[in-house]
């Protein structure tokens, strides 16, 4: 636990127990799958065996004729739209993409591709109708690795996908949707002043964001062509957009009530099952219910990508990067919008270098399609750039942290998409891993010590809060921010600063679609820092009101009121006598003064600061099986404010434990007809608690002006050092550099019987 | 009036700017920057508020607002539209 410096608050920067704390350990928390409603049918999606396949037909009369089955759709059900490449494409905004990941209309481009659903009164019967649907497949090539999906012949995905970011356009179609350059200053001129320049190739397989509970979702259409899903998601808005736009209905239509979510990490920014629940509802006229098993969640939601990378870094003797040269090739899945323009851009975010140039291609190939995944796209080029950061240290004989102290960005470096930084706190996270005492603690035989850095934007945007001030002075904060890591918390705690009251008179919840004004996802290291902005905007309101209500007692002016430690008080003898008035007797004076007390705050936050960590680790490679062991992994990571500490570590922590999933352990494995092999916890290896040490992680608070209380977002910034670090730390202990993740047994034994690099 | 340092990325100026990257605009707020580029490109305006992300002087905004204000000399970019997860 952080001993973080005394406090100017009272309530921010401690750390009470959570509102959801005890629904959750007594098993009490709804979540998606535990809604029953009278009536529910069961949803279940049929899926396509093969990795790569054009539909021929598609027969549904004998199920749709199965006692108890109460309607059959395939892709054909939903309105097509228009292809258009739109905004961010990441978030599928082509939506002649999207509803064809929903549902497959002319082919079907991964082994759990959704062609067909049912909706029937119990799962056997809706298994059963599942075998009466014939469906004529032409079965196709198909290509996996994104190496092999850019290659000259490879099967196309898309018989008339032209690259886009290349002029001319190609005349060839590819599988490969897009390229992307930046760059600032003259790489090639950067290089030539280089005394060593190191370049080295990596690759890196798709990994899930793994959370442990599967999409879940209940729709319930009514005839008037209004209706209402709860769904397990990061973004209850986002689901309502979506299913409109997919469905063709007004907005206002649909009601979206959030469930308690089991785990996101971005894999639930979007939608895969909702707007199939929908039209099965409205065709059958009640409410159905999808939940997705485990097998569905690894084979037909998005991983992140994997990739194939070549990094290039020139230094001088003295320690100065002259040049930095990346390409990153992302996998995208069977639809385009891999992150690999934030890979692009994070690769070198933490350095002040003169010469940059990244280069990225967005690739397809028949895996599902790739999604959001905590700081999605930096951990990948991260993992590159951090390991030649390593090697380059080495070859020169500097400290790795010094080496990176002396080419650390601060505020005003320049950045390779065009502006300058505009927050600092990069270099504080290496002086604390200096400053820790492990960093020089001695190490035994076959143990290793690495270190590495990232760097991630962090989100601001869209976000909305209302206040009630009930009759008995307690408090309700509602926002429309999804809760996945103790948010409900830090709004509860940002608002008994700003009102001066305990925190346990204010209850923070996340409220529906039409309860409250539209928030953005929960996703982007956002909510603390734009729906925090959000809670205390709309508890500033509520406090100009209270003073106006104590005003109206006092028959005096409003501006001889002040607010102070949860009372309005006169400013000055001047304004008169008078004993101050709690906000809990103001709100028993509601009805009196003017009636219920309530606000609402609705901002689009910009200005926040981005998030930098420095993180390192201690491993013992066992040289007779290969296996892993970290025996020490340290966390450091300018949070700005944390608004509440506990929560704060254990993001920190969580971001530590996929990374070292995403090293050493976690991957997909197809068969060669392009099926998914391993599509569960058994075999898709994610570390459990056993596996692992504590995480210690070193809160860095370098406050955020931009921030009513300084925070900056902290949720995923820490995925992105964990790979190198283990890299450098196996290359540490063995002698070995390890330029494919992960860095599984099979791996490691077979590079202890090459020779060292 | 303020004047402002724009700049447009690559793909992006490829696309609707014919290339061209860089400008100065007398602007006090962004909107005045959207609404004079859209005049010198008629429909960049709704590219601008719908595709990009917005950072000014170093500080990222996730979405271009007419409201955010411009000191003199201010750096303006617009980049492409980020997204977490």
């Amino acid at each position: 636990m952080n001993d973080v410096a005394p406090s100017r608050y009272k309530w921010v920067g401690t750390r009470p127990i959570r509102p959801d704390g005890v629904p959750k350990v007594t098993g009490r928390a709804m979540y998606g799958a535990d809604l029953a409603m009278p009536g529910t049918l069961y949803g279940k999606i049929v899926r396509s065996p093969h990795a790569h396949a054009r539909i021929r037909s598609i027969n549904i009369e004998k199920a749709k004729a199965l006692p108890g089955v109460k309607a059959v759709i395939t892709g054909a059900d939903f309105p097509d739209h228009k292809f258009e490449y739109i905004g961010p494409e990441r978030v599928a905004v082509n939506f002649w993409h999207v509803t064809r990941n929903v549902m497959a209309r002319e082919k079907t481009l991964y082994d759990g591709h959704a062609v067909a659903a049912i909706a029937a009164i119990s799962k056997e019967i809706a298994e059963e109708a599942e075998a009466l649907i014939e469906i004529d497949y032409e079965v196709l090539p198909h290509v996996i690795d994104v190496d092999d999906a850019m290659a000259e012949n490879a099967p196309l995905l898309f018989e008339d996908m032209i690259t886009r970011g290349i002029e001319p356009a190609p005349t060839k179609p590819s599988n490969i949707s897009k390229k992307l350059e930046f760059s600032i200053g003259d790489v090639e001129k950067g290089f030539k002043e280089a005394d060593i320049v190191i370049e080295r190739d990596f690759k890196t397989a798709a990994v899930h964001q793994g959370y442990i509970e599967p999409h879940a979702t209940t729709a319930r259409m009514d005839a008037d062509g209004q209706g209402e899903i709860w769904a397990s998601s990061q973004g209850h808005f986002v689901v309502r957009a979506l299913t409109a736009k997919l469905l063709e209905i007004p907005v206002g239509n649909l009601r979206v009530t959030p469930a308690e979510i089991g785990g996101g990490f971005g894999g639930k920014t979007v939608v895969y099952i909702e707007p199939v629940a929908a039209l099965l509802s409205k065709k059958t006229g009640r409410p159905v219910k999808i939940t997705m098993s485990r097998d569905e969640v690894f084979k037909a939601t998005g991983p992140t990508s994997g990739s194939s990378m070549r990094v290039k870094i020139g230094v001088k003797k003295d320690g100065k990067i002259t040049a930095a040269q990346g390409t990153f090739k992302f996998q995208a899945g069977a639809f385009p919008g891999s992150p690999v323009m934030n890979g692009c851009l994070c690769a070198f975010a933490p350095y002040e270098i003169e010469n940059q140039h990244t280069t990225g291609y967005d690739v397809v190939c028949n895996r599902p399609k790739s999604a959001a995944y905590r700081a999605p796209g930096s951990p990948i080029s991260a993992f590159a750039v951090e390991s030649v950061m390593d090697m380059c240290a080495k070859k020169i004989g500097m400290d790795p942290v010094d080496f990176r102290l002396k080419n650390a960005a601060k505020a005003g470096t320049p950045m390779i998409y065009g502006p300058k930084l505009g927050h600092g706190g990069y270099i504080e996270t290496l002086e604390a891993v200096k400053n820790h005492p492990a960093w020089k603690a001695p190490l035994g035989p076959n143990q290793g010590r690495g270190v590495a850095s990232g760097y991630w934007f962090n989100g601001g945007g869209e976000s909305s809060a209302t206040i009630q001030v009930n009759a008995d002075g307690t408090i309700t904060v509602a926002t429309g921010s999804v809760d996945v890591g103790g948010s409900r918390a830090s709004m509860a705690l940002m608002a008994a600063e700003t009102f001066g009251v305990d925190y346990s008179q204010v209850r923070a919840i996340v409220a529906d679609t039409s309860s409250v004004g539209y928030t953005h996802v929960t996703g982007g290291s956002r909510v603390t820092f734009a729906t925090g902005t959000a809670v205390v905007d709309a508890a500033k309101k509520a406090i100009d009101e209270l003073r106006g209500r104590a005003a109206m007692i006092w028959d005096v002016d409003v501006e001889g009121v002040v607010w102070e430690d949860g009372s309005a008080r006169p400013a000055s003898s001047n304004v008169g006598d008078f004993k101050p008035l709690s906000l809990k007797e103001l709100a028993g004076k509601a009805a009196a003064t003017g009636g219920p007390i309530t606000t609402a705050a609705s901002v689009n936050a910009g200005g926040q600061a981005p998030g930098f960590a420095t993180q390192f680790c201690d491993v013992e490679v066992d040289p007779e099986t290969g296996k892993v062991t970290i025996l020490r992994f340290v966390a450091a990571q300018d949070v700005g404010t944390a608004i509440h500490p506990s929560y704060v570590e254990g993001q920190i922590q969580g971001g530590v434990v996929q990374g070292i999933g995403w090293a050493l352990s976690e991957e997909y494995i197809y068969n060669p007809k392009g099926q998914l092999d391993n599509a569960g916890f058994l075999d898709y290896r994610c570390p459990v608690a056993s596996d692992l040490p504590m995480i210690e992680a070193l809160l860095i608070e370098v406050p955020n002006p931009t921030h009513p209380y300084g925070a900056k977002g902290v949720g995923e910034v820490n995925i992105c050092p964990p790979m190198a670090a283990i890299a450098n730390a196996i290359d540490n202990a063995i002698g070995r550099r390890l330029t494919e993740l992960p860095m599984s047994p099979p791996k490691i034994r077979a590079a202890l019987d090459h020779q060292a690099d | 009036m303020t004047t402002a340092q724009v700049t447009l990325t690559s793909g992006f100026s490829r696309r609707y700017t014919g290339g061209r990257r860089e400008f100065e605009i007398e602007a006090r707020t962004l909107r005045d920057v959207i609404r004079a580029l859209d005049k010198m490109y008629p429909g960049l305006g709704e590219h601008l508020e719908e595709e990009t992300t917005v950072a000014i002087d170093g500080a990222i905004h996730d979405a271009p607002g007419y409201f955010q204000k411009l000191r003199q000399g201010s750096e303006v970019f617009f980049i492409p539209k980020l997204e977490g997860g």
